[in-house]
C-alpha cells in the first residue's frame, strides 16, 4: 500500500535537507540564496472575453491562469431592521456628509465586501476541500483589505459592478500553490479594465462602447498626490531553525519548521502588511527515523541485541530530540522568528518590493 | 453552495432576523467598551461535559453586565462553544498507513448561533475556521506516538460573536471580526478537550485575540485585547488571533487581518497577552478536572453546601 504522506522522501533525506538548510549560509537544493526567487514566465491579456487575465508558469511545471470578469448588478437596499427614527437620523447624517464630501471622492466608503467573488479550482480537489477554501479565504481577505478596490466597483446607489475572479491551477498541486496563484491574480487585476461610465447620477448605467476609453481597475499612473493603488501580493516564507527562506520548493517545505503566508500591498509609506496566516508545515506528516540504539535487526551471528521495553524506547527517542535521526517538528514558531519574517518582507529594500517591481515590469 | 436535499430547508433567499417595534422615544445606544484596553472578559470553561466522548469541554463568555433595556434584542453578544474529541481511535482497515495521528477538525455554527440563520451544511467560512484550528492543534499534539490512528475534534458554536452592532450601519458588519473571537475560543476549548481526552501534547495551547481600533481623533489606533465587535461597531481596523504555547513561548497559529500599519508587532504581542490570560483559566480548569478524576480533591477546602460544578473565580494573570 502506498505510504500516506505524499512526500516521497525518506527520514535520511529529510534529515540531510534539514541540516543543509540550517547552515549559515543555508545550502538550498537548487543553490539559490535565501531571498532569491525562481524565474517565472508571465503573460497578461491572454483571454479576450475577460476584463483582465494573466498566466504564470513556474519552472517546476506548475501553471496557473486567472480570468477576471465584471458584471453590473442591482444593489440591495440596506435594511437592518432598525426603527424609522434611526433611519431618519441616518438620512440626515448622510445628507450632511454628502455636503462635506463634495471636494473628496464621492464614492469613498460606499464599496461592499460582497461585490468581489473569488473562486479557485485545483485539479483533483473538490471545491469544499480544505486547501481551495483556505487559499480563497486568504486571497479574498487580502484583496478586500483595500477599500479603494471596493469603491472602484461602485456605480450609483442602485447598481454596482460585481467582480468575479476565477483562478485555475492547471497542474497538480505538487508544492503549495499559494504564491503562484497570488502572483497570477495580481497580474490579472493589474490588467483589468472596466468600461467607462457615460450615464449620470442614479439613472440606469450606460457605458461607452469604445474599449479604448475603458478605465483600469488599478490606475496605471497617478498624477495626484494619492499613492498608486496596487493589488496585494501573497508570499510564502518558511523558517528552518533560525534561517528564513523565501519561495520554498516542495522539498524545502517538507522539512520546514514553520511556514507563513504574508500578504502585502503598496501604500504611501512603502509596503504594508494586510494579512498573515500560518500554514501547517507538511513536515508534520512525515515519519520519523529510528535511532540506531532501537535498531532490532540482528547485527551478526551470535551477537544478540536486547530489545528495549516500550517505555525505555520512548525515553530514548525523547532524549534524542531529533538530533541523530529525523523527527517531525513539534510546537510552533518563535515570536522572534516571526517578526524577522515580517520585517524581511516589508522593509525598505525587502523581498516584497522586489516581487511587486518584477510583476509591474511584465506589463511594459 | 450545494442544496441540502435531506432536510426541509429554510426559504432559499435567507431569513431576516425579527424586528421588534420599539417605543417612540427609545434611544438606540450602542454599548461601548467599558473595560480597560488590556482587560479580558470573564471566561467560563469546564471539561467532561459529554460522558460518551473521549474528551469534551464547554467554553462561554457570558454577558458581562445586565443591561436594563426595554428592547428584546440583546445589546451585546456572548460566545458559547462546545467541543468533543473522539480518539485516538484506529483508522478504518482500507485507509493507507499513517505514521502520525490523523487529526481532523470540524467547526460548525448551530443554525441559531447568529442573528442571520446559518444552514446545516458547513459553508466556506466554517471550513476555513476548521483549517485554522487544525493548524493550531497540530503543532501541539505529539502525533508520532499514535501511528495508524485518527482523532476527531468536533467544535459546535452555540452562540457566536456578531460582526457588529445589530442596529448599526452595513459597513460596521463587514470585516468578519466576530469570526476571530470565535477562533480564539475554539482553540482554547479544543485544547481543554484534548487534555480531557488524554492525548499527548507538548503544551497547553490557548487562543487570544487583539484588535487595533480607531483612536479618538488621533491617527494611531488603540490596541485592545479581546475585542467585542458589537462594542466597536465599524471601528476595528485590524485584528489578530494567536494560538500560543506559553511555556515554550511559541505560536502555533496566527491569523492577522486588516491594516495594522506600524503596530503589527504590538498587535501580535497584545494577542499573545490575551492568550496568556486565557491560559490561566485553562490551566486551572484542567487541574480541577484532573483532581476530580484522580479523586484527590481536597474535601475540607470545599464547603459542603457548594455544588459539584461550582468553582471559584480565577483571577487572570498574565
Amino acid at each position: 500500500m502506498a505510504p500516506y504522506t505524499t512526500i516521497p522522501l525518506s527520514p535520511a533525506e529529510l534529515s540531510y535537507l534539514h541540516t543543509s538548510l540550517s547552515q549559515t549560509p543555508p545550502i538550498r537544493p537548487d543553490g539559490r540564496s535565501p531571498t532569491q526567487f525562481r524565474p517565472l514566465v508571465a503573460e497578461t491579456d491572454i483571454l479576450p472575453s475577460t476584463n483582465g487575465s494573466a498566466r504564470i508558469c513556474f519552472p517546476d511545471g506548475t501553471e496557473a491562469i486567472v480570468g477576471v470578469k465584471a458584471e453590473v448588478e442591482r444593489s440591495k437596499q440596506e435594511n437592518n431592521g432598525s426603527t424609522s427614527e434611526v433611519h431618519l437620523k441616518r438620512d440626515r447624517r448622510m445628507e450632511q456628509q454628502n455636503e462635506d464630501m463634495e471636494d473628496r471622492d464621492a464614492n469613498e466608503g460606499k464599496g461592499r465586501e460582497g461585490w468581489v467573488e473569488l473562486a479557485i479550482e485545483i485539479p483533483g480537489m473538490r471545491d469544499d476541500d480544505a486547501l481551495p477554501i483556505f487559499l480563497s479565504a486568504m486571497l479574498t481577505e487580502a484583496l478586500l483589505a483595500d477599500q479603494g478596490l471596493k469603491d472602484a466597483l461602485y456605480i450609483n446607489t442602485r447598481f454596482h459592478w460585481r467582480l468575479y475572479i476565477d483562478i485555475l491551477l492547471l497542474s497538480l498541486p505538487l508544492s503549495y500553490p499559494l504564491p503562484l496563484l497570488s502572483q497570477t491574480t495580481h497580474l490579472a487585476l493589474l490588467s483589468t479594465r472596466l468600461p467607462a461610465l457615460v450615464s449620470e447620477q442614479d439613472e440606469d448605467p450606460l457605458f461607452n462602447d469604445d474599449w479604448e476609453a475603458s478605465t483600469y481597475l488599478y490606475p496605471k499612473s497617478n498624477p495626484s498626490q494619492t499613492a498608486q493603488r496596487k493589488p496585494p501580493i501573497t508570499l510564502l516564507v518558511m523558517a528552518v531553525g533560525e534561517t528564513i527562506l523565501f519561495d520554498p520548493s516542495a522539498d524545502e517545505l517538507a522539512v520546514a519548521d514553520a511556514v507563513v503566508a504574508l500578504s502585502v500591498t503598496q501604500s504611501t509609506a512603502g509596503l504594508k502588511l494586510i494579512a498573515l496566516r500560518t500554514i501547517d508545515p507538511p513536515s508534520r506528516l512525515t515519519s520519523g527515523g529510528i535511532p540506531n540504539a532501537l535498531n532490532t535487526t540482528p547485527v551478526a551471528a551470535g551477537a544478540q541485541q536486547t530489545a528495549l521495553s516500550s517505555n525505555e524506547a520512548l525515553k530514548l527517542r525523547e532524549n534524542d530530540q531529533g538530533r541523530s535521526v529525523w523527527r517531525p517538528p513539534r510546537g510552533g514558531v518563535k515570536r522572534v522568528v516571526l517578526s524577522r519574517m515580517i520585517k524581511a518582507v516589508v522593509e525598505e529594500d525587502g523581498v516584497g518590493g522586489e516581487v511587486m517591481q518584477g510583476l509591474a515590469n511584465v506589463e511594459t | 453552495m450545494q442544496a441540502d436535499r435531506r432536510r426541509l430547508n429554510a426559504p432559499a433567499g435567507g431569513t431576516a432576523p425579527p424586528v421588534f417595534a420599539a417605543l417612540p422615544n427609545t434611544k438606540l445606544q450602542r454599548q461601548t467598551r467599558t473595560r480597560k484596553p488590556d482587560e479580558h472578559r470573564k471566561l467560563f470553561l469546564q471539561t467532561g461535559i459529554v460522558p460518551s466522548a473521549s474528551g469534551s469541554a464547554y467554553y462561554e463568555i457570558p454577558p458581562q453586565s445586565q443591561q436594563q433595556t426595554e428592547l428584546l434584542v440583546p445589546q451585546t453578544s456572548s460566545l458559547k462553544i462546545t467541543c468533543t474529541v473522539h480518539g485516538p481511535r484506529p483508522l478504518p482497515r482500507n485507509a493507507a498507513f499513517s505514521p502520525n495521528l490523523l487529526l481532523s477538525t470540524h467547526v460548525k455554527f448551530a443554525p441559531f448561533a447568529t442573528r442571520n440563520r446559518r444552514g446545516y451544511v458547513r459553508d466556506a467560512s466554517e471550513r476555513d475556521l476548521g483549517a485554522h484550528l487544525e493548524t493550531a492543534l497540530r503543532g501541539v499534539v505529539i502525533g508520532e506516538r499514535f501511528p495508524k490512528s485518527g482523532c476527531e475534534v468536533v467544535v459546535t458554536v452555540l452562540e457566536g460573536e456578531e460582526d457588529g452592532w445589530w442596529a448599526g450601519s452595513a459597513e460596521g458588519k463587514e470585516g468578519g471580526w466576530g469570526m476571530m473571537s470565535v477562533l480564539a475560543g475554539c482553540i482554547t476549548v479544543a485544547s481543554a478537550a484534548l487534555v480531557d481526552a488524554g492525548i499527548d501534547c507538548v503544551d497547553l495551547v490557548s487562543g487570544g485575540v487583539a484588535a487595533v481600533v480607531h483612536g479618538a481623533g488621533g491617527k494611531d489606533g488603540v490596541l485592545v485585547l479581546d475585542p467585542a465587535p458589537s462594542e466597536h461597531d465599524g471601528e476595528i481596523r485590524a485584528a489578530c488571533v494567536v494560538g500560543y504555547l506559553q511555556s515554550r513561548d511559541e505560536v502555533t497559529e496566527m491569523w492577522m487581518k486588516g491594516d495594522a500599519g506600524m503596530q503589527a508587532e504590538q498587535l501580535i504581542d497584545e494577542a499573545v497577552k490575551a492568550a496568556s490570560l486565557a491560559r490561566a483559566v485553562l490551566a486551572e480548569t484542567v487541574k480541577e478536572a484532573a483532581e476530580i478524576k484522580l479523586g484527590k480533591g481536597d474535601e475540607s477546602a470545599v464547603p459542603v453546601n457548594e455544588g459539584k460544578g461550582k468553582s471559584k473565580d480565577v483571577v487572570m494573570t498574565g
